[in-house]
């Protein structure tokens, strides 16, 4: 209806227009023909520049008739014979034509020139908005809404394929069906669909597959769709890392703190049997009476214990509570038994070592340190638990890619029922909790040792016959370095 | 060796009071301090004989007073600590520690890691060599002197120790336990990172290139060697 009224005002404007020139000239200003024709010609110019094609067919024609009637001889009559009145009407008319064509092909290209500068602004928009969420679900949540605002589109939704949640700014989004969405992310193509103005892309960063958009009445380009799912991939990917990262980081925060606790635990913990282990075995160089030194024995014995204690319980609580990370680097198996064996020379006594360890063994993997705890408590517990005199074994060989070192003794041999628990923290078997001496710790941190090396330790036992303890190691890939 | 004068360094009252208690018994003299401050001005007042240190202590730690001891004196150091992990070990006697006794210890063993400490090798002028000359590297055992490339170079008494056991074995491997009991004493033998240390440490003031070494030579597995050079001569 607008539209109408202010065509018809145009074209009344452009007759009144044309008509002011006819009355000017022919009552105030008389000039020749030709003057007349060329300020009809510049009207009418006007006219189809500023208006369009039906204000200046309109105009063209009045301007003929006019021009016809009262400046072409004979004067005050319409002589439509004369060629004159043809060639201006055809002027005027292909004046109008063109004109108006051109400028509105001009109007046009503005208005897309100006479309497209929206867009930028609203994709540069977007992109800020995107970048300035923290988190990967309020990232999603702020991609939606930017959206809507920014391309000033009804609804949007968008579906995180990693999360599998799909984000929706209403009920009308459901338009667009979760089942749509989810068969869009894994597509290649967007789907378009102009009657209902609805578009779905794929959202995928560097051929990783995050999720779909879809988005509700829109008239974006397909060029702006792609930018739009471009920076939100971006978006959702920059919010992830970084909720990654500061995960990671009080991670490591919190495992700094429980390592700081359990140092300064230790050391209190350790200061007072110092003293107590410094006056004890002090005193028990010069007793006065056995009496005397039978008590101090006792409590130096228990001293030493205690300290066992805090040692193992700390170990485990340190292997438990912080990420342990041994310190590997390659050592040969060789090296790493003989050490141990070494190390145990006092205990061992009477005691034969057989040794099957082959020589063109490849390195292993591992912290020397801690391998040489976990080689110590299974030798002590074969000492501990197999009759005295009987001889231990320690073998080593290759079983795929890893290393098994075996250590394996004569004595009683544990029931099929306790094999699988004496890992556990605090189990002690049965035969053994009364009569040897031990916290229920030690395998425990064994396992805890072998396992943060990403191996395995096992037993294998016959009552009667004896116990294998075996654990697996990765071989080393590097050579060794002596 | 008794009588010794005995500078015991730990921030813990009951400690010091057991140290002093079980040393004094022992027949030495003690003085305490409490920090690593207070154990550099002691030292300097005292002159104590022997340095035994905690290493956890507030304020200057036990390891930074190490070092600033050991930079102006050669006195035996014993690093008394709860720590006991191999590196904490090798960073105290990086430090400039002689040994390293970890916490809880018993009083007969603390003495008789302080008697090696302070049993010095019998005097050199009647056993083993007099000394040992090439074109970069000079040792003069009798005077206690070693130059190398014209310059003085200091070693404390451990390093020295340990370079005369093995010029005097010169061209033979010496196994790990022989050279911790000649220098350390005979209750030494598995302190490998001891010897590792100690090696790092001479490599780095005699040898011309101490990451490819031509006098000091790892045997593998087994220990070391004193390997002479073409063109010099031992003395």
């Amino acid at each position: 209806m607008n539209a109408v009224l202010r065509l018809t005002i145009r074209i009344l404007a452009s007759v009144a227009l044309v008509a002011a020139i006819v009355v000017v000239y022919y009552r105030l200003l008389p000039v020749n023909a030709t003057t007349v024709a060329l300020t009809m010609l510049l009207a009418i110019l006007g006219i189809a520049t500023r208006w369009g094609l039906t204000e200046s067919l309109v105009a063209s024609v009045v301007a003929v008739l006019g021009f016809n009637y009262f400046f072409l001889p004979p004067i005050g009559t319409f002589t439509i014979a004369d060629p004159q009145n043809w060639v201006a009407l055809v002027a005027f008319l292909i004046t109008a034509v063109t004109t108006s064509q051109l400028s509105i092909r001009a109007r046009e290209r503005t208005a897309e020139v100006d479309a497209r500068r929206r867009e930028v602004e609203r994709l540069y928009a977007l992109g800020q908005a995107m970048l300035l969420s923290d988190s990967v679900r309020t990232s999603a949540r702020d991609a939606v809404n930017s959206i809507m605002r920014t391309f000033e589109i009804p609804g949007a939704v968008l579906f995180s394929k990693v999360d599998d949640e799909f984000f929706r700014s209403d009920q009308q989004t459901l338009a667009i069906s979760d089942e749509q969405l989810r068969w869009i992310a894994t597509s290649e193509e967007p789907y378009i669909d102009p009657q209902r103005r609805i578009a779905i892309v794929p959202v995928r960063l560097g051929g990783q597959v995050l999720g779909s958009l879809g988005f509700m009445g829109s008239t974006l380009s397909t060029a702006a769709l792609n930018a739009v799912t471009y920076l939100v991939a971006i978006g959702m990917e920059r919010a992830r890392s970084l909720e990654e990262g500061s995960k990671t980081e009080a991670l490591r925060q919190s495992e700094a703190l429980k390592a700081a606790l359990l140092d300064a635990l230790a050391h209190d913990l350790k200061t007072p049997l110092t003293s107590i282990k410094g006056a004890v075995s002090h005193l028990l160089t010069q007793p006065r009476n056995p009496e005397e030194e039978e008590l101090l024995t006792i409590a130096n014995e228990e001293a030493d214990r205690m300290n066992r204690l805090v040692v193992e319980v700390l170990e485990m609580a340190r292997i438990e509570a912080t990420k342990f990370h041994p310190d590997r680097s390659p050592h040969s198996v060789a090296e790493i038994v003989s050490t141990a064996v070494k190390a145990q020379e006092e205990s061992l006594q009477d005691r034969r070592v057989e040794l099957h360890v082959p020589e063109l063994l490849p390195a292993a993997e591992v912290d020397f340190e801690f391998i040489q705890q976990v080689l110590k408590q299974l030798l002590d517990n074969a000492l501990k638990y197999s009759p005295p005199g009987t001889p231990l074994t320690i073998s080593a060989g290759v079983a795929g890619e890893k290393i098994v070192i075996s250590v394996a003794d004569h004595g009683k041999g544990i029931p099929e029922a306790e094999q699988a628990r004496i890992f556990e923290k605090f189990y002690r078997g049965r035969g053994s909790r009364d009569a040897v001496l031990g916290t229920g710790l030690g395998l425990s941190i064994a396992k805890g040792i072998i396992e943060a090396h990403g191996g395995r330790i096992w037993v294998t036992s016959q009552p009667g016959q004896g116990s294998i303890f075996s654990f697996a190691l990765p071989a080393s890939k590097k050579e060794l370095v002596p | 060796m008794s009588g010794a004068k005995i500078l015991v360094v730990d921030d813990e009252p009951q400690i010091r009071r057991m140290m002093r208690a079980t040393l004094t018994s022992s027949g030495h003299q003690v003085d305490e301090a409490r920090t690593g401050e207070e154990a550099l001005e002691k030292f300097r007042e005292f002159l104590p004989d022997l340095v035994l240190l905690d290493l956890n202590m507030p304020g200057m730690g036990g390891l930074e007073a190490c070092k600033s001891i050991r930079a102006g004196s050669d006195v035996p150091i014993i690093i008394l600590t709860v720590r006991n992990t191999e590196k904490e070990k090798v960073e105290a006697l990086d430090a400039g520690a002689d040994d390293y006794v970890s916490k809880p210890f018993g009083m007969q063993e603390l003495l008789a890691r302080i008697r090696a400490a302070l049993r010095r090798a019998p005097s050199s002028a009647e056993s083993g060599p007099q000394g040992f000359v090439s074109e970069d590297l000079e040792i003069d055992f009798a005077g206690r002197r070693v130059r190398v490339r014209d310059k003085n170079v200091r070693l404390t008494p451990k390093e020295f120790e340990l370079l005369r056991h093995l010029v005097a074995h010169e061209g033979n491997p010496v196994p790990h336990r022989e050279l911790l009991q000649a220098v350390w004493g005979p209750d030494y033998g598995d302190e490998t990172e001891y010897l590792r240390v100690f090696i790092n440490h001479l490599r780095k003031k005699i040898e011309p290139s101490p990451a490819q070494p031509k006098y000091i030579l790892t045997e593998p597995w087994v220990g070391y060697r004193f390997a002479i050079p073409e063109g010099s001569k031992p003395e």
